[in-house]
């Protein structure tokens, strides 16, 4: 009987308290946290902030601020308002305003973002866009066949 | 009208100079009134129904957090405004509510402080403070959308009404706090990891604020809703779209 035991032993007591005082102006700021040791799967979005220390797949997406802490994998195509990536992602980033990798940081995937900063250390793999530059964004938009017509109508004249 | 149910366990002789301490100041007061005593056969429900129908506008609840989830958890949808004296040990709801133990609840039953709360809903029942599923190896689905699961068991709380603190070691400050009316309930899940041969060890939780979550397992897990506990194999909790009208003290922790 010693060898079924199955209920938790050496759980700390008052690890959970119920009425502890509340502190003023904490109310409403509840994030979605992915703790360590929990697998996400499927598409994944939330309204708030989301801070990832665990596994992800599938896709995220929030408005506003994504933060992938070291350790944390993210095998999943990401949308969000702001992010600090310090953990692995692997998937395409799509960040409306800043991103910044950590030395932590290990990233495979395109980042479109308007704002980039990297810390040294960091591993990127793919390519970065950012809006901004009249030239690539033109390119961007045009067609290769239509640039190669344009190019042609200009030496003809 | 006021209604006021008494749980069984207000009968033991040492509840017996606070109830009437509390019968005599509810006098003073002139919101005295009809009073039913509960026990496990009664359903709460269509006593409050029965009673609504004779005029009654105030239903009162006097007991413990027990007393509280067996009343709701059935009777949330009445159309009447609740009150809570909480009498007895077990009584965590009555101060999330800022209502005080014993005689001086009646001043703040008195003084009528109404609040609409949200409230839980999970199989075929209500509750109204805290959900919690004991450790087991369970896998929560989220608005049909994505999945947690974890290689070890884990521990579910869900919370509207009741804050959920939870704290690593008493130098952690770190607080989370749960706002029972932003129109979402907030999961709080823990998954333990072995350590060592026998014992097991909390992880960090997992936050994630829902609408509606499936809890599912292939053996039998412990579900207490408001300190009332059943055995589930599939459990779903969505925020329910009636809310309660609640006498509430000025000490609200809302």
């Amino acid at each position: 009987m010693i060898f079924q035991k199955s209920t938790p032993k050496n759980l700390p007591e008052e690890e959970m308290l119920s009425d502890t005082p509340i502190e003023s102006g904490q109310a409403d700021e509840v994030e979605t946290v992915v703790g360590p040791s929990v697998n996400v799967e499927g598409d994944f979005a939330s309204e708030g902030n989301i801070i990832v220390k665990g596994t992800v797949s599938g896709s995220v997406h929030t408005s506003r601020f994504l933060s992938v802490e070291p350790g944390a994998k993210i095998m999943a195509n990401v949308r969000a308002g702001n992010a600090k990536i310090s953990g692995e992602v692997k998937g395409n980033l799509k960040i409306r305003e800043t991103i910044e990798l950590t030395s932590t940081a290990k990233v495979l995937g395109d980042i479109e973002v308007k704002v980039l900063s990297v810390e040294p250390g960091a591993l990127l793999f793919g390519k970065i866009s950012m809006p901004g530059i009249e030239g690539a964004e033109v390119r961007s938009v045009k067609p290769r066949s239509v640039r190669r017509s344009e190019e042609i109508a200009e030496i003809s004249q | 009208m006021y209604v006021y149910l008494y749980d069984n366990f207000l009968r033991q002789k040492k509840y017996d100079s606070v109830i009437k301490a509390i019968e005599v100041r509810l006098t003073d007061y002139g919101i005295a009134g009809k009073i039913l005593r509960l026990n496990n056969f009664i359903d709460p429900k269509q006593v409050i129904d029965d009673e609504i129908k004779r005029g009654a506008k105030t239903v009162v609840i006097v007991g413990n957090d027990a007393t509280f989830g067996h009343v709701l958890s059935r009777a949330a949808t009445c159309d009447c405004t609740f009150g809570f004296l909480p009498v007895g040990s077990n009584n965590t709801i009555g101060r999330v509510l800022g209502i005080p133990e014993g005689l001086s609840a009646c001043d703040v039953l008195s003084k009528r402080r109404k609040e609409r709360l949200d409230i839980g809903w999970m199989n075929n029942r209500y509750f109204v403070s805290q959900l919690h599923v004991l450790p087991a190896r369970l896998k929560v689905v989220y608005d049909e959308r994505f999945a947690v699961t974890t290689n070890e068991k884990m521990e579910v709380v869900v919370c509207n009404l009741q804050p959920f603190y939870w704290k690593k070691d008493k130098k952690d400050e770190s607080n989370q706090v749960v706002h029972p009316q932003d129109g979402k309930l907030e999961a709080f899940l823990r998954p333990l990891t072995k350590q060592g041969w026998w014992g097991y060890k909390y992880e960090d939780p997992s936050i994630f604020p829902f609408e509606e979550m499936e809890i599912i397992s292939d053996s039998p897990f412990t579900v207490e809703a408001d300190g009332k506990a059943s055995k589930e194999l599939k459990v779903k909790i969505k925020l329910a779209h009636g809310k309660i009208d609640m006498v509430v003290g000025r000490n609200r922790k809302f």
